[in-house]
């Protein structure tokens, strides 16, 4: 058990100061559905933490502004909020799609969608949709400031790029007007569950044909990632369950390609060919 | 027939579905759970566990975890004259049996603290061979785990059916079928993990621990067994339970052990409260059992040969697997009338969490085998299961396994009646020729029967205690404990029943072992039926004695107030001889039943009762008769009586993902009497969702006997969101046995459950699932990944 020093900001400027004096002992406390778990678990990642940075009354973190191309969304907004948001429904309802099957509701009211993506699991939920969207975080620590595409921060289960002084300040991404999504996620039981598997699709069509998807599978690669080979496939091509089968196959072998044959391999190859096609059938609105 | 209903009822307070005697205080949250309770100078107690499966403490030293400013006291297995409590499991021990066994306990002033302490304790351990599956257990020259069990085979708790001849059975038969099943170990998961807190009673300096327990007097015994004193010595007062469903018992009383020894370390009250972790590290888990069956049928669909082999694995210590297997083998040959059994049970050592008791005892992995065995052997012989069953189950002056003639047998009236009410004929078919490749439904069935209370197992005595007030209330005690399951709501409803009295004037306070004896453990679904009989002699006892009290307090002297008050002339009862015996009491009146309009309320007899020096109060004992089976063959009486049930479950099941969702479940249950249907409701709804969990997706993991899935977000228990559709029937049946003529209902309700699902998975793919549960990968591979 840890004694921990518990400090509160009411400014980004702040809290950026706070990153800094206590870089590598200091952890951004973002809802706290996962640190606190983790912190009673004595996980070995959060032995150095002697600080814990409760984000929760930082305004510019919360909140979702959409403008003429850029949906923004501040790290600090819970997925309850995503989730009901009018903007992301319209919008990205994949996404609100995604952050109403986290957890439960108290989890929902609490975790947030910034701590959802910087905690690192390959099974967050709002991860496919924001890999599919392309979204972007933007990073500041006290004197620098950087974007990264969000698949790009991933190192790997628990694992992230930033830096030990950095906050994620908000996750943006180009407005996708036109497009229709879908997310489906595969867990042991209908709340309370880690996804096993999910699917993230968003398509256009344009007259009759496919002009543009992108399809993210979660919890299949060691980071999040589109399945490029299975999208080119599809574009130009009309919408039919036997195309988005073979979609399915396609990112069941992109599985196999990067992470070799595993243990659960077997199950997982079956099943999220099943979530892919699925997925696309649902965003191209056709019937099962 | 279904429910008669209170309209139809004869009864005045029970049969009706009157409010919980502890609701009140439980939903505004007066109720007081073990964890709730803070004592001045109070220590928290913790242990620190082996982690490992099989192992010796070469060395341990707890000097630096003592050096800690806050921590009292670190204890060890040299510490004790008696490591080993009197129920064969370890306090503590320097020989670890599995990764639960404690080698140290602790008292601070903090959890904080105990963490720290925990941290400090030096260890050094030797590991040595384990075993972990029945095979490698039973394996030639396996390592051994108890001396006194060479081949690891628990000798006492072997039991075994030999009925009719097996062999000329099959002889007969036209098809002969044999399966393996398998079922996995299963959690509680009770809400409260263990809570426990001991101290000396300030009055008296008597040790005193306060739990929230199945079976007081058992753990009280843990408390003197700890202490090395006399029973009378120690003293144990139940908590409001959170759930217990057979988990509260030998691993709540090590608790228990542990903390008073560590309140006598350090002569300061310690509680211990377990973590959720904790808790599924220590508690004891369901039985998985392998269960292979070999049966002969006739082509007109008689089973005329059953031959079974039911092997549990019990863990590291003999926890109750000697008291469950006969239940087991009574019921190893389903709810059906079969003439040529041969059976054998028999549970295993390896070096796993213990198994114990959880609800159902045994049932809920041999219906999950059997149910799904008799749907098979129909369709070996093309037969309609419904039908198969309707030929050998269970019916009026059958007998079951044991050989003994059953009555009162309602079995295919509630299957009937089940089958009818969910169409479930109609839908198996046209589910059975579904071709869609996406998603399927299914629909499944599976009957019970179940030996009423603890049988032949152990005596079914019970002691109940009545005291009436000089205001009209009374007070009410019982050796059985409410558990959640609503015993005390029951018990005041039959005292108030017999007695006479309003329910209202009952109070039923929480058991204290000080105050009553020793009645064995709240178990076996066996409150109801048989405990409760106890308090129904005490209250008749008790009516009688109030009568007598009215008599001789000159209450019915007087035929001039009688008659007036009846507008009778009083020459029509003028000379009559008023007797206790011609009075009755009801509705908290004392009157005459040819002269009611005269009467005398309870509490004024009461109240004239007090100031006369009249005895207001009794206590009584019962013991049901004797139920005798012969070891060798399990021919005899094995249980008073037996409760039927048939459970009705409809999926749909993703073929492509594996994922079963339970769309609804239709149970009926023969209750003999329901006294009170709106807790027995809430059983059966509890029950369909336990045995629910159990089929699709719970399963406590274990890698070389260490528990992989510690807590909730791993062991998959269902949420609100997945519970099904429910339709309960209860039915109602002439059975004498019981108090009241009532049956057992808490195990009942969750045995036949997860059979149920198996057989609509079944119908759903076409693909049996013959290792519980169905989860993912079982579903959709037909195998566990891991």
């Amino acid at each position: 058990m840890q004694d921990l020093h518990y400090l509160r900001p009411d400014s980004l400027d702040v809290a950026l100061d706070l990153m800094d004096r206590y870089a590598g002992r200091i952890a951004p406390y973002a809802g706290g559905t996962d640190l606190m778990v983790q912190l009673r678990e004595h996980a070995k990642k959060l032995a150095h933490v002697e600080y814990v940075l409760d984000l929760g009354h930082v305004e510019e973190l919360c909140g979702i502004t959409l403008s003429d191309t850029v949906i923004r969304i501040g790290p600090m907004t819970t997925h309850t909020q995503v989730s009901t948001s009018p903007v992301i429904l319209e919008h990205a309802a994949f996404l609100a799609e995604a952050a109403s099957l986290v957890g439960s509701p108290q989890i929902r009211n609490k975790g947030t969608v910034g701590g959802n993506i910087c905690n690192g699991s390959p099974a967050a939920d709002t991860l496919s949709p924001f890999v599919a969207l392309n979204a972007r975080l933007c990073i500041r620590s006290k004197n620098a400031e950087r974007t990264v595409p969000v698949k790009e921060i991933y190192l790997g289960a628990g694992k992230v790029t930033l830096g030990p002084d950095e906050l994620v300040t908000a996750i943006e991404f180009d407005r996708i007007d036109g497009y229709s999504t879908a997310f489906l996620k595969l867990g042991r039981r209908k709340a309370l569950a880690i996804s096993r598997l999910n699917a993230a699709v968003a398509m256009k069509l344009e007259n009759g044909l496919i002009a543009d998807v992108r399809i993210t599978p979660g919890c299949v690669f060691g980071t999040p990632d589109r399945v490029e080979k299975a999208e080119q496939h599809l574009l130009g091509k009309a919408p039919s369950l036997e195309l988005f089968k073979e979609a399915g196959q396609l990112v069941s072998e992109e599985m196999i390609a990067r992470t070799g044959i595993r243990w659960s391999t077997e199950y997982k190859k079956p099943s999220i060919e099943a979530l892919v096609e699925r997925a696309l059938m649902q965003a191209a609105k056709i019937e099962g | 027939m279904p429910l008669y209903g209170e309209k139809q009822s004869r009864f005045n307070t029970i049969n009706r579905s009157k409010p919980r005697l502890d609701g009140f205080d439980k939903v505004t949250g007066r109720a007081r759970f073990g964890a709730d309770f803070h004592l001045p100078g109070m220590l928290y107690g913790g242990v620190l566990r082996s982690g490992r499966s099989s192992a010796r403490v070469v060395k341990i030293d707890t000097s630096k975890a003592l050096a800690i400013p806050g921590v009292w006291a670190v204890l060890t297995a040299k510490d004790l004259d008696k490591p080993v409590a009197w129920s064969w499991f370890c306090y503590m021990t320097d020989q670890v049996r599995y990764a639960g066994d404690v080698v140290a306990i602790i008292a601070a002033e903090s959890k904080e603290l105990i963490w720290r302490a925990q941290q400090a304790i030096e260890v050094e351990y030797e590991d040595l061979p384990g075993v972990y599956t029945l095979e490698e257990a039973l394996a030639e020259g396996a390592p051994v785990i108890h001396e006194k069990h060479p081949k690891n085979i628990m000798e006492d708790s072997r039991y075994s059916i030999r009925k009719g001849d097996v062999e000329e059975g099959f002889r007969k038969a036209d098809v002969i079928l044999e399966r393996e099943y398998v079922t996995q170990y299963a959690e509680h998961a009770y809400i409260e993990p263990e809570a426990v807190i001991a101290y000396e009673d300030p009055l008296d300096g008597v040790m005193t621990v306060i739990a929230p327990v199945q079976n007081p007097f058992f753990t009280r015994n843990y408390i003197a067994d700890a202490l090395g004193v006399k029973i009378a010595d120690v003293r144990f007062r139940q908590a409001t339970v959170g759930g217990s469903f057979g988990g509260k018992e030998e691993s709540t009383g090590l608790t228990v052990g542990r903390a008073a020894m560590l309140a006598r370390a350090t002569g300061r009250p310690v509680k211990m409260v377990l973590s959720r972790e904790d808790s599924m590290l220590q508690s004891a888990k369901r039985h998985p059992f392998k269960l292979r069956y070999r049966a002969g049928v006739t082509k007109d669909g008689k089973i005329v040969a059953w031959e079974g082999t039911q092997i549990d694995n019990s863990g590291a210590y003999n926890c109750q697997t000697q008291f469950m297997n006969p239940r087991a083998n009574t019921h190893s040959a389903g709810a059906y009338d079969i003439d040529n059994i041969s059976t054998d049970t028999y549970g295993v050592y390896t070096n796993n969490i213990f198994s114990g008791a959880f609800r159902g005892y045994s049932s809920p992995q041999l219906l999950f085998g059997q149910e799904q065995f008799i749907d098979e052997l129909a369709e070996a012989i093309g037969m309609d299961e419904v039908e198969f069953r309707r030929i050998n189950c269970l019916k009026d002056g059958g007998r079951n396994a044991t050989g003994s003639v059953l009555n009162n047998v309602i079995l295919q009236e509630v299957m009937d009646y089940t089958v009818e009410q969910t169409d479930y004929q109609k839908k198996r078919a046209l589910y059975k020729a579904q071709t869609d490749t996406e998603k399927r439904r299914g629909i499944g069935m599976a009957i019970s029967h179940r030996g009423c209370g603890l049988g032949a197992e152990s005596p079914d005595a019970s002691a109940a205690m009545i005291i009436a007030q000089m205001d009209g209330s009374v007070i009410i005690n019982s050796g059985l404990a409410e558990v959640g399951q609503g015993l005390k709501t029951a018990f005041a409803q039959i005292a108030a029943e017999t007695l006479g009295i309003p329910y209202e004037e009952i109070r039923f306070p929480n058991t204290d072992t000080h105050n009553i004896q020793d009645s064995g453990i709240t178990a076996a679904s066996r409150g109801t039926v048989m405990g409760s009989q106890s308090m129904k002699r005490a209250a008749e006892k008790l009516n009688l004695i109030m009568r007598q009290n009215a008599i001789e307090l000159h209450m019915f002297a007087n035929p001039n107030d009688i008659a007036g008050a009846n507008g009778i002339p009083v020459e029509q009862i003028q000379g009559l001889p008023f007797t206790a015996e011609m009075l009755t009491i009801q509705d908290g009146f004392v009157f005459h039943p040819d002269y009611p309009a005269y009467r005398i309320p309870f509490s004024i007899v009461c109240k004239a009762s007090k100031w006369t020096g009249k005895q207001m109060s009794c206590m009584e004992w019962f013991i049901p008769e004797s139920c005798i089976q012969d070891h060798a063959t399990g021919q005899g009486t094995a249980f008073p009586n037996y409760a039927y049930c048939c459970v009705i479950a409809e999926v749909e099941v993703d073929l492509r993902t594996g994922y079963v969702d339970v769309k609804n479940v239709t149970a009926s249950h023969d209750v003999g009497t329901a006294i009170n249907p709106s807790l027995i409701s809430g059983q059966i709804y509890g029950g369909i969702v336990m045995g629910q969990g159990y089929g699709v997706t719970e399963e406590v993991e274990i890698s070389k006997g260490r528990v992989r899935n510690q807590n909730f977000d791993e062991y998959i228990i269902p949420t609100a969101l997945d519970m099904p559709e429910m339709q309960v029937n209860i039915f109602e049946c002439d059975a004498g046995e019981g108090t009241y003529g009532s049956k057992s209902i808490g195990e009942p309700a969750t045995e036949a459950v997860a059979a149920a699902i198996a057989n609509a998975v079944y119908n759903a793919t076409g693909k049996r699932v013959r290792e519980n549960p169905a989860s993912l990968e079982r579903v959709l591979l037909g195998k566990a990944l891991r």
